[in-house]
């Protein structure tokens, strides 16, 4: 039973490295389906800005005042705050949690519009009309959530330190000046670049997994409920291990 | 065309935008008030409910068991993951300023307190939110809810409690043992991935981690997971709309969860540290009056 499953999600995820496979041979047949790319870019990436704004600026607040806090606990001074904040956000915070709340708001719509796309048999009036799942449904959405989760990943970070500055000015009384001379000390382009490449590889990652969840639902309704819920935990474990796996090359190349 | 009549046609595009914007944002806001205004309804319902509940304690464990059994290998490998990314990050930013001596405590407090909770609640939304949120929306649009109703069954009593409480409490057994894993993952990787010894690691965990930071992190495991609870179980619960709908309600409960548990943290490390503070102020007034 537990084997069973497990297999079940093994092929599954084979069937989503296959995807990203032809996904990658379609980026290199050129741009398709234009269109559909930016009506998707408008419906993930601006759909998803509210949210993610409102998040990730409650992180930076939190973040804020918790490392603040530590230092005052551990060094009683708080002279840290710009330099530690700046990274973490940059190296860290500022990438994981857009990317995890992208996988819960993007995923899983995508999950839920494929599988009940499958299931009332659309898909097979595609295949009867011979038009490829892949490159017409699929493709648009994977480049737009790459690209956007890119986008929102820099908005995001900028949310985040700017928030992280307002709550340092007016609660442990930093000068603004001051806090972003400091900032710059401790972030270069290099931090910059990793945080895209990470941010680009999740993006890439999720609607390959989700989609491939998908195509695999079988079962009427449920059938749809139980793809969404298991492409939503497999992408965000996969976001989790491949964070590790990128933050521990980056911190060995730095 | 004149310019006059091109003015107009500007001014009259620029308005036409204005007011779409305007509405646009107003019916967001009115949208999220509605939101939170029916999720706290409903809560306010269960718990009046669960007041007249009893013997339904079977059915409870029942759940318990499924919750739990089903998201326990889950948690533990995201739990892994999340102190084995922070120990590296921390690591990181300590050596440039040369204070690794403190990254056991530091990790440590910020696993339990802080991106530890908040990150594997993100999971449990996924896995227990999720699941709970489709099976009972499959039973709204299947109309089995209103089968229960009909039999002259509360169906808050007979579906919603034993799912609630058995989501509250299992998430908070799941979160804490999601964070010792961490904690004690943590401790490897920082030995064999960041060269730091072991005993020095463990060594400086007491500087910033005691029993206020294990309170902090209990308080908020409970917080998050009843946001789980309530926010999985009220979509589900209200779901319309055939398998669309059942897709829709799983789609916002994952959403909605996420975007509370960022919120409810905020809320709730401003709250902690405030009683921390009037908690030591309390201790010192006590000591000086003692002794």
């Amino acid at each position: 039973m537990g084997l069973d499953i497990f297999n079940r999600h093994l092929r599954t995820l084979y069937l989503a490295i296959q995807l990203l496979k032809k996904m990658f041979h379609q980026l290199s047949r050129g741009p398709h389906r234009k269109l559909e790319f930016f009506n998707q870019m408008e419906i993930i990436g601006v759909g998803s800005l509210p949210i993610i704004s409102i998040a990730t600026g409650f992180t930076g607040l939190v973040m804020t005042s918790e490392i603040a806090w530590h230092m005052d606990f551990a060094l009683s001074n708080v002279s840290m705050i710009p330099g530690f904040t700046g990274q973490f956000v940059v190296r860290e915070l500022g990438i994981a949690v857009p990317a995890l709340l992208m996988v819960s708001k993007v995923g899983a719509s995508l999950t839920a519009e494929l599988a009940s796309m499958r299931i009332t048999e659309q898909l097979d009036a595609f295949k009867l009309l011979k038009i490829d799942v892949v490159s017409y449904h699929i493709f648009p959405r994977w480049a737009a959530c790459t690209i956007s989760t890119v986008c929102l990943t820099l908005i995001s970070i900028a949310i985040t330190i700017i928030i992280a500055m307002i709550t340092a000015v007016t609660k442990y009384h930093f000068n603004s000046q001051e806090y972003f001379n400091t900032l710059a000390q401790f972030i270069n382009s290099m931090d910059l670049l990793c945080a895209v490449t990470k941010s680009a590889i999740f993006g890439m990652v999720i609607p390959p997994i989700a989609c491939a969840y998908a195509l695999k639902c079988e079962g009427g309704a449920q059938g749809v409920g139980q793809a969404t819920t298991d492409a939503v935990v497999t992408c965000t474990l996969a976001v989790i291990t491949l964070d590790f796996i990128l933050t521990a090359i980056f911190s060995a190349l730095l | 065309m004149s310019i006059e009549s091109r003015v107009t046609d500007a001014m009259e595009g620029t308005t036409h935008t204005l007011q779409s914007v305007i509405s646009k944002s107003v019916s967001v806001v009115v949208h999220t008030l509605e939101e939170l205004g029916s999720g706290w309804i409903f809560f306010l319902r269960v718990m009046r409910t669960y007041r007249k509940t009893s013997g339904y304690k079977d059915a409870i464990i029942e759940q318990i068991a499924e919750v739990s059994t089903r998201t326990i290998s889950t948690v533990i490998f995201a739990g892994l993951f999340v102190g084995a990314i922070l120990v590296l990050q921390f690591d990181v930013m300590l050596k440039r300023f040369d204070a690794e001596t403190l990254l056991g405590g530091l990790n440590t407090s910020a696993t339990i307190r802080e991106i530890g909770p908040m990150i594997i609640s993100f999971l449990l939304a996924g896995k227990i939110g999720a699941y709970t949120t489709a099976e009972l929306a499959n039973m709204r649009v299947t109309e089995q809810i209103d089968a229960v109703e009909s039999l002259g069954v509360s169906p808050i009593q007979y579906l919603i409690i034993p799912r609630f409480i058995a989501i509250v409490l299992s998430s908070v057994v799941l979160l804490a043992i999601g964070l010792s894993v961490s904690v004690l993952g943590s401790i490897f990787v920082a030995q064999y991935f960041c060269g730091m010894n072991m005993y020095q690691y463990i060594a400086s965990i007491p500087r910033f981690a005691g029993a206020w930071t294990i309170f902090e992190g209990l308080v908020r495991s409970i917080i998050f997971s009843t946001i789980v609870a309530n926010v999985s179980t009220h979509k589900g619960y209200s779901a319309t709309g055939g398998a669309r709908g059942v897709g829709r309600a799983v789609t916002q409960s994952a959403i909605y969860i996420n975007v509370y548990i960022v919120v409810a943290n905020f809320i709730s490390s401003s709250l902690l540290e405030w009683i921390h503070d009037l908690f030591f102020w309390a201790k010192n007034i006590v000591e000086r009056l003692i002794f």
